[in-house]
């Protein structure tokens, strides 16, 4: 597997704390920006594919925006898996509410799966990422 | 999952929360590793890690009180025994959690 | 020797030690793990603990006395028992 580097992002624009989504090599990366530090990993989410640029991070942990399933960008691990929603105690109307159950009962038999990354390196000022060495 | 990273991540989060409230993780080493893990536990089947000493009720705006950490809905009470119900928690001055009886609101003065 | 039960947490370290104290006094006791429980039960448990002012385990009950919250000297004080500390 190559493990070529390709300029990825300029460092400066992604912020300590901030997460940017590119494209390498027909793949869909995100940078973080770790107090300094920048890890790659992918960008769906490893429960529901939702991209992971629109979540938070703190230290190395990202959280998903979509149901706030939890990855270790550092290691790729998923941490926890999705918060369930509340959606209030009003009654839907009744093909939503079917709609709902039946997005429920399938989401309950998925698993949230630990995420690739990519190993990174600095150079001028330029975040580098390796897309075919993913893991 | 890993049980000790999901830990690790845990307890990285709570001590964000808890010191500005005035409270540490507790001295008591082998209490504190019980009770994340009982955490994890219970974070793996709810989806949320709620506190491993008090019943879940069902009733969503009630449960969210006892997600750990629960201290801010409890915050007389548990300043008052200087120290969260689980015990998770202590004030930052507690040295011998061992000595923190726990003790319900109503034997505190409180409700 | 004055009835002794108690609603417990199976996730809980101090229902164990209320457990143990009970078990380490030769003291018969029945319990019922809420956690553990089905939801019927799970409701009458908590109208109880409603009805006596409480909210956390363990809830231990010898004869007509409630206590909550790991207290083995008052476990000692209401069985009559010689040393209930730890």
């Amino acid at each position: 597997m190559s493990d070529k580097y390709i300029r990825a992002i300029s460092a400066d624009a992604v912020a300590p704390g901030g997460v940017k989504a590119v494209e390498l090599d027909g793949k869909e990366i995100v940078v973080c920006n770790c107090g300094g530090k920048y890890y790659a990993v992918q960008r769906r989410c490893g429960h529901m594919n939702a991209p992971l640029d629109m979540g938070t991070l703190d230290g190395t942990y990202l959280t998903c925006a979509m149901h706030c399933a939890q990855f270790d960008v550092a290691t790729g691990e998923a941490l926890s898996g999705p918060v369930p929603p509340d959606f209030g105690g009003e009654i839907p109307p009744r093909l939503l509410g079917e709609y709902f159950q039946n997005v429920g009962m399938l989401m309950g038999r998925i698993r949230t799966e630990s995420i690739r990354t990519y190993p990174t390196k600095l150079e001028a000022g330029w975040v580098l990422v390796a897309p075919q060495a993913g893991d | 999952m890993n049980t000790e990273s999901r830990k690790k991540a845990l307890h990285y989060f709570y001590e964000k929360v808890v010191g500005p409230l005035g409270f540490k993780f507790t001295p008591d080493a082998e209490l504190r590793e019980f009770l994340l893990e009982q955490e994890v536990i219970l974070e793996g089947k709810h989806g949320v890690p709620f506190c491993p000493c008090q019943p879940l009720r069902h009733d969503r705006a009630r449960d969210m009180q006892i997600v750990c950490p629960c201290i801010p809905f409890h915050r007389k009470h548990f300043d008052a025994i200087q120290r969260c119900w689980c015990g998770l928690f202590v004030h930052q001055d507690v040295t011998d959690p061992d000595k923190l009886p726990q003790l319900p609101p109503k034997e505190v003065g409180l409700e | 020797m004055k009835k002794v039960s108690m609603y417990t947490l199976s996730t809980c370290p101090w229902c164990r030690k209320t457990k143990k104290f009970f078990a380490d006094h030769k003291v018969p006791f029945d319990y019922i793990d809420y956690d553990l429980a089905d939801e019927a039960t799970q409701r009458r448990i908590m109208q109880e603990l409603d009805a006596a002012g409480a909210s956390g385990f363990p809830f231990v009950k010898i004869a007509d006395e409630v206590i909550v919250g790991y207290q083995p000297e008052r476990y000692a004080s209401a069985l009559g028992l010689q040393g209930g500390a730890e």
